[in-house]
């Protein structure tokens, strides 16, 4: 999946261990990050994010002046970029209060580099969608503002439902989607039973997006799980 | 209460004794007592033996010197009166005593007194001899009949008070021996909680509240120690986490470096594998502790574990496997719609320590196979590969060595490890069963069964 489009973001990274601060940061430099902005306490912390305007914070919750949390709360008050917490404690309760108060996204440490990669890159993918709504896939290209799709020059339009379908796929293009967050993201919460409308959908959408629907290479089945949209490499 | 019935049935062998020893008791007070005073006054003194004395002695000259001195000693006066009723001998009459009696006061003293002196009448061949004892000496009874209906009846009259009296002794000994067992069931109960380790509040008034005051302040200790060694658990994951994510970042860094050599690279590669099992044990450390000590609230809410269990496959694979490793998914029809009330996140964990098991066991690889079904009243989690699967000696130390986590001595042979034990406990915090097996073709297979909640 190419992030590269979003490398150009502004990072703001506040933790109070300042040698943890330089590992993340060239942990994030070496995937390409260049814009990004270190404080090591809550202080530096919120003049940094008034003064730089970055794009995601990374936020500790223990810092030595407060708590990360209250730390989000003021940042909140006057801009609403995403927030992920990247902290020592694992309980539930600091889980719950970090992301009932909003935050995007809660790494406990020890995190494994790629693992903290992932979900940084999942966090600025949801927040930041390309600013061409633009997918290119093997047979054909999804043009989502227009929910048209040009198969070598025919122009097909997509359904509301068939839209919303490739657009949750597109979102996490590159990995399984099950059937459960489809069927949530067409039907709304709690749907039971939608399986089988779920199928004919993907049927619909196929037959416009692939060359031969019967033998898929972009929209993939996965057995028992759900499926899986590949872009054009 | 159900073990005072018993109590009581026990101990009424020894109550029964107890009032028959009360009994010989009291009959022997009375015999000690009243002995005395009966082999007195009913002795050589007592008014029959003085009368048939005093008659045996009295001729015509009166009665001999050493009976009168006896009479004396005694106090006692005698008199004779003939058939017309007037006195014709007497020793040591008082004054007050007339000497004239008519038949009717005759009739009236020989039942009681003569001038508040006892009396006592013996009829001779030549008139009525008298004796009396000195005032307040004698209770004569002066309507001295009883009903012979109620002398027949005197002897049931005992029997019924003795048998009254016994079953009243026995009510008392009964509601404060019961009154005891009330207060002290709830301690047993307490204390066999304390036990398990649980806390407890005890609330007892009366003369026990100071045993229920100690077992409640025992309680706290054993909490307070609880809490002290889950935080120490909890406080050293903690510090441990941060300087762990800096040689697990640092490694990997180094191993994906091209510019340093093959064997720095794969040393490195070592050193983060390794930190990871680390990382896996300190964040297993402490959610066993936190469950073992019951310090952490279950966030349960009903699941559909369908969903939940294609969801933690999803991830799973997304987050990449390697190629060696293949995972599957089989949900049966009828376990599609199931939901559970439990805590998700948990569930997970303990899925995921499942598989992780499988991965790290065959590092060869293998195929995961997780499956949902519904079998009775249960709903079952199994994941099963087909890897190299236990040895018969493992799988016996599974089933029967404690875990160091949860023994108190200090054996050797314990075991390690704490997965399983996570997956244990997780499984019990739900209520649920959890089963080991090595499948029939090759592999293990380990199932986790939870009851349904409608």
């Amino acid at each position: 999946m190419d992030n590269s489009f979003l490398h150009s973001k502004k990072l703001l990274l506040v933790d109070d261990e300042p040698e943890l601060l330089k590992m993340v940061s060239a942990i994030l430099a070496d995937e390409g990050f260049s814009h990004l902005v270190t404080a090591a306490n809550m202080k530096e912390g919120l003049a940094a994010a008034k003064a730089e305007k970055p794009d995601l914070a990374i936020l500790d919750v223990c810092l030595p002046d407060g708590d990360g949390f209250s730390l989000m709360e003021q940042i909140r008050a006057w801009t609403d970029i995403p927030v992920i917490f990247l902290t020592a404690r694992d309980e539930a309760a600091d889980k719950l209060a970090g992301l009932g108060l909003g935050a995007d996204d809660y790494i406990a440490k020890p995190f494994l580099p790629q693992e903290f990669l992932l979900r940084v890159y999942a966090v600025l993918r949801r927040c930041y969608k390309k600013d061409t709504a633009v997918l290119k896939l093997d047979h054909c290209t999804v043009d989502f503002s227009r929910a048209e799709v040009d198969k070598g020059g025919e122009i097909l339009p997509l359904t509301a439902m068939e839209h919303k379908l490739l657009e949750t796929l597109a979102r996490n293009e590159g990995r399984i989607v099950t059937v459960d967050t489809l069927c949530e993201a067409l039907w709304g919460d709690n749907p039971f039973g939608y399986e089988n409308s779920l199928n004919a959908h993907v049927r619909r959408v196929r037959e416009k997006i692939e060359a031969d629907p019967s033998k898929p290479v972009s929209l993939l089945t996965v057995k028992g799980l759900g499926y899986k949209l590949l872009a054009r490499k | 209460m159900k073990a005072f019935g018993k109590y009581i049935s026990k101990y009424l062998l020894s109550f029964f004794a107890f009032a028959l020893v009360l009994l010989l008791v009291n009959i022997l007070a009375f015999a000690l007592t009243f002995g005395g005073i009966v082999s007195r006054e009913y002795g050589a003194a007592s008014p029959a033996n003085m009368l048939e004395a005093v008659a045996a002695d009295l001729s015509a000259s009166g009665i001999s010197e050493e009976r009168s001195q006896e009479l004396t000693r005694n106090q006692i006066w005698a008199m004779l009166l003939d058939a017309s009723g007037r006195c014709i001998w007497e020793a040591s009459l008082p004054e007050e005593i007339p000497t004239q009696y008519t038949i009717q006061d005759v009739a009236v003293f020989s039942k009681g007194y003569l001038q508040d002196y006892p009396v006592f009448v013996r009829n001779m061949d030549n008139g009525l001899l008298v004796l009396g004892y000195p005032k307040d000496s004698f209770m004569k009874l002066t309507g001295n009949y009883f009903p012979i209906r109620a002398i027949r009846v005197f002897p049931l009259f005992v029997t019924g008070i003795l048998a009254i009296d016994i079953v009243l002794l026995f009510l008392v000994y009964y509601f404060s021996k019961r009154k005891i067992a009330k207060n002290t069931e709830p301690i047993m109960a307490s204390i066999k909680t304390l036990s398990t380790g649980k806390p407890v509040d005890l609330s007892i008034r009366g003369e026990l509240s100071e045993i229920a005051d100690s077992v409640n302040q025992a309680s706290q200790v054993l909490s307070r120690q609880n809490q002290a060694r889950a935080n120490w658990i909890s406080g050293v994951s903690h510090d441990i986490r941060t300087p762990l994510s800096m040689i697990m970042g640092y490694a990997q860094r180094i191993a994906g470096d091209h510019g340093a050599s093959g064997n720095i690279q794969q040393e490195a590669e070592i050193i983060r594998a390794q930190s990871a099992k680390i990382k896996d044990l300190v964040q297993d450390l402490n959610l066993v502790s936190q469950l073992e000590y019951e310090m952490q609230p279950l966030h349960k809410e009903p699941v559909r574990l369908s969903k939940l269990l294609r969801s933690y496959a999803a991830d799973l694979l997304n987050a990449g496997i390697g190629g060696k490793h293949s995972v599957e998914v089989e949900i049966s029809s009828e376990a599609e719609t199931a939901v559970i009330d439990c805590d998700a996140r948990l569930i997970s964990r303990a899925i995921g320590n499942l598989v992780q098991n499988s991965i790290n066991h065959n590092p060869q690889g293998c195929h995961i196979s997780l499956s949902l079904d519904c079998i009775s009243e249960n709903v079952s989690i199994t994941v099963a590969d087909n890897g190299v699967g236990l040895s018969a000696e493992k799988l016996r130390e599974l089933e029967e060595k404690p875990h160091y986590m949860e023994s108190t001595d200090e054996r050797l042979d314990l075991r390690h490890g704490l997965g399983l034990l996570l997956v244990q406990q997780i499984v019990e915090a739900h209520d649920g069963g959890f089963q080991i097996e090595n499948t029939a073709t090759q592999g293990c297979k380990v199932s986790l069964k939870f009851p349904f909640s409608l």
